[in-house]
């Protein structure tokens, strides 16, 4: 599997009144395509730090220190900002440069953000907008990086002849791959984004099959007026649009011109909602947040990250706040999306057993550091840092003979002071001399089984 | 033989919502119609999704709202209880009077009301807001020691710094706000109040959901350590069904306000008898990658408490349901509008509207040919696999220019005893006449 996300050497500090904040301290890590990567840790360990960074969605105080590396599809994006070295950050340190430097790295990620790298949060009720309709929360993701896809979707919906319906509909009956077959239709005929439309038709299941064919004539769609037809066309050829940037500032002709893309926003809506097995898509997107339930809440969360079609999802504990019944339905889904839509996902969490569900892999972290990281069967049967071990035994398993739990004595480290050597020393049952003044290396124990402990290796 | 510590019997409360001048208020049925018993030194869970009771139930008991109606007998001997359930049984309204008169919680008033909050308590599911930030943590232990009259306010003294160690803390942090503790230290603050005044009864509503995994366990074994300590009964309210297997001997699963299931804990996890803790214990996530997985999933969601399903309020999303869980004209009314007016809406062009005539009977008035009964019998057939609403009808007679549908009528669930000591709130394990 390719790697699409490698991060090295991540430090991530925050300067505050009271000292630097350590939040991250050398996090190494890849991401391949198709995986979900589990994060697990207790709350400080900077679980959320790492998704935030990725993200570049950091607070201005927040430092990323120079040697750090974010390589995102080959390109390693923090190369092009002057990043300050470790040594500089003291009493002297220049915040105003910083805070710069980070807007720098803010504005420049805006161009990524949701179309590469997308993220989801826990809470979905403080995520969303309570003043906005849920329809027009996904097509405000849609319009920051796809206003393309869209218009292509409208032009397309315009040149359907009548001839090209009856073929789309022979290949709907007789073809065996309808999306393979498809597709290549629509790129024969340039009708981009029909079948998208098509293949959301045929997907329904409450409609009878002489509906589904009714609805694929009706997709067809009378010209537009001029003004709004050549608005779409410069769109759709990524053409800059000029003059009319100023004609949507004007009421009546933005209702034409803008307000023809959201309408197209609010179908795209739909469409993505009813993957998400929500019932009533038509309705929904005219809600508003309140009006949901938090599972569904938490659907809509992951409809917007999915807008775009992005690379990586990174999901920050979003089903902490949800029952059992409900967080296991969006397990469910992750799981389904990642078989049909081949994303990458990073499921943040501090419950082991949340990532038992779902994971291919879990990373363990401890003191701004991934203390281990391997295959999920590994990690759960095999575990080798002390810190994972604990934390597996932290967890109430469910079994006839009830075993005590034990908790990790101590708690999470002073990052403004963190200890020498290993951070996980003051805690560990097995702590050594060397434990207080070297920090261990990753060594590969198996075969794709890191750990970060002097008690193995040499 | 032992106290028995709660009872309470067919325990109702209804809050009031809307209603403005002369319109009718309605009611949110929060909890309805729940009897629960605890004996002494007993931990009884209490699992169920959001918004289900769970922590309206716990309140209920140690009376920090007032039920609507119902019964609560606190710390009495078994006897009585006895007593009091065989005339519940034989309608013996004199004697359920008597009892009540001399025995039921409800009745207490005042300083004697007072007097018992002594032996109950209560801790909250968030440390960040059940503690006062303007108090200090002793003040905040020492609390209802003063105001139930267990100390005065000179032994209370004394007694908070007893109470930390306990919990696990040092002295000094008698001395802080809680705003500078973490949030374990305010849970073990909040738990050190709650076993303030020795209380017999503890109320735990979802004491570590709030916590770290780590964290919840030092606080679960410090829960366990103090209950054997001072001989606490508990009832522990939670959604993570783990931690609930963990700490109680018997588990009581809890739906839309009413108890669907109560039994021994071993026998309610790996055996249980109820179509929903069926679905909710499959989908509880495990720290086991490896093992098989069959999970039953539920469509749908809770159902609004101001009008609850009838019948069985499990029976909209039951993948079980049958004929008299609970089926009104209402749901299968939209079903069938569902299928005549848009699946099927080309085989049905003459008919003219569909309406409830009463609680168990729908009509279809049509124009024209007499083709539509056997059709719509056709296709209500087919479908009834995957719309379950179906099922509930009765026969379909066809009346001049009208169709009539007729439903079974309903049985409302009571508990039913299942073989191994589970009591289920479900028609499929009634006794067979």
């Amino acid at each position: 599997m390719s790697e699409i996300l490698t991060i090295n050497n991540l430090k991530v500090w925050f300067h505050t009144r009271r000292g630097t904040f350590k939040a991250l301290n050398g996090v190494n890590l890849n991401l391949r395509k198709g995986e979900v990567l589990g994060l697990a840790g207790e709350s400080g360990s900077g679980k959320s730090t790492l998704g935030l960074s990725i993200m570049a969605l950091l607070p201005s105080n927040a430092i990323i220190v120079r040697g750090s590396k974010i390589i995102l599809k080959n390109r390693d994006y923090l190369k092009y900002f002057e990043l300050f070295p470790e040594e500089k950050i003291d009493r002297k340190f220049k915040i105003k440069k910083n805070q710069k430097i980070m807007k720098h790295i803010r504005d420049f990620l805006a161009k990524i953000r949701g179309k590469e790298v997308s993220m989801v949060f826990q809470e979905p009720m403080t995520a969303l907008n309570p003043l906005l309709q849920i329809g027009y929360q996904i097509t405000e993701a849609l319009l920051a990086h796809s206003s393309i896809n869209l218009a292509k979707r409208i032009l397309s919906r315009i040149n359907l002849t009548e001839d090209d319906v009856r073929e789309i509909l022979k290949i709907v009956k007789s073809s065996k791959n309808v999306e393979k077959d498809l597709n290549e239709f629509s790129k024969l005929k340039k009708l981009d984004g029909i079948e998208d439309q098509v293949l959301y038709i045929l997907n329904r299941k409450d409609l009878s099959t002489i509906r589904k064919e009714r609805m694929i004539y009706s997709l067809k769609e009378k010209m537009k007026n001029p003004l709004t037809m050549s608005y779409l066309k410069k769109i759709a050829e990524n053409k800059s649009i000029g003059i009319y940037r100023f004609l949507n500032r004007i009421p009546i002709l933005k209702r034409y011109l803008k307000g023809v893309l959201i309408k197209e926003g609010y179908r795209k809506a739909i469409e993505l909602l009813a993957m998400l097995n929500i019932p009533h898509a038509e309705k929904v997107v005219y809600m508003y947040p309140h009006e949901l339930s938090g599972g569904m809440r938490q659907r809509v969360s992951i409809a917007i990250a999915l807008a775009n079609n992005p690379d990586i999802i990174i999901l920050d504990e979003p089903t902490s706040a949800l029952d059992v019944i409900v967080q296991y339905q969006i397990l469910q889904l992750i799981s389904e999306l990642k078989y049909k839509l081949n994303i990458s996902f990073i499921f943040i969490s501090h419950d082991l057993s949340v990532l038992a569900e779902v994971c291919d892999r879990i990373a363990i972290m401890y003191g701004g550091r991934i203390v281990e990281i391997g295959p999920i069967d590994k990690i759960f049967y095999e575990s080798l840092h002390p810190y994972t071990k604990g934390l597996l035994r932290a967890i109430p398993k469910i079994s006839k003979d009830i075993k005590t739990i034990e908790s990790i004595p101590g708690t999470v480290p002073d990052m403004r002071n963190p200890p020498n050597g290993c951070m996980f020393h003051p805690r560990c049952p097995y702590v050594m001399d060397v434990c207080r003044n070297k920090v261990p290396k990753s060594i590969e124990y198996s075969k794709d089984h890191f750990v970060e402990c002097f008690l193995y290796g040499e | 033989m032992a106290n028995v510590i709660i009872a309470a019997y067919n325990l109702k409360k209804y809050f009031p919502v809307g209603g403005f001048l002369f319109s009718s208020k309605q009611t949110i049925k929060a909890v309805d119609d729940v009897s629960i018993k605890i004996k002494e030194n007993e931990v009884v869970g209490l699992v169920g999704e959001t918004g289900c009771g769970k922590t309206t139930l716990g309140k209920l008991l140690i009376r920090l709202i007032e039920p609507t109606a119902g019964e609560i007998f606190f710390d009495v001997p078994e006897e009585i209880i006895v007593e009091y359930e065989e005339a519940l049984k034989n309608k013996d309204t004199k004697k359920i009077e008597k009892i009540s008169k001399r025995y039921s919680f409800l009745n207490k008033k005042g300083g004697e009301l007072r007097r018992m909050r002594r032996y109950m308590n209560i801790v909250f599911q968030d440390p960040y807001s059940s503690l006062n930030p303007r108090m200090l943590v002793k003040d905040i232990i020492a609390e209802p020691i003063i105001s139930t009259g267990y100390a005065s306010k000179k032994e209370a003294e004394e007694l908070v710094f007893k109470l930390l160690e306990e919990v696990g803390l040092t002295p000094e942090f008698a001395f802080r706000y809680p705003h500078e503790l973490s949030g374990g230290q305010r849970q073990r603050v909040a738990l050190a109040r709650g076993i303030s005044t020795l209380p017999k009864f503890l109320v735990l509503d979802e004491p570590t959901s709030a916590l770290d995994v780590s964290i919840q366990a030092q606080i679960l074994n410090l829960i366990n350590e103090i209950r054997k300590k001072y001989s606490i009964t508990i009832l522990f309210i939670s959604h993570n069904i783990s931690v609930v297997h963990y700490m109680s001997d018997r588990i009581a699963v809890m739906y839309a306000g009413k108890i669907v299931e109560e039994g021994y804990k071993n026998s309610i996890i790996f055996d249980p008898k109820h179509p929903y803790s069926k679905a909710l214990i499959s989908s509880i996530p495990r720290p086991e990658p490896m093992r098989e997985k069959i999970i039953i999933n539920l469509q749908g969601e809770i159902p609004n408490l101001i009008n609850p399903p009838k019948g069985c309020r499990f029976h909209p999303r039951c993948p079980v349901a049958f004929e008299e869980c609970g089926w009104t004209a209402d749901e299968v009314f939209q079903d069938i509008e569902y299928i005549i007016m848009r699946r099927y809406a080309e085989q049905f062009n003459g008919i003219k509207r569909i309406y409830i005539e009463d609680d168990f009977t729908i009509s279809v008035e049509y124009e024209g040919k007499n083709l539509i009964e056997e059709k719509l019998k056709e296709v209500l057939n087919k479908e009834k696999q995957e719309l379950r609403s179906l099922i509930s009808i009765k026969n379909i007679k066809s009346e001049s220019t009208k169709i009539k549908i007729e439903l079974y009528k309903f049985v409302e669930p009571e508990m039913y005893k299942s073989k191994d000591g589970i009591n289920v709130r479900c028609l499929l394990y009634r006794e067979k006449k």
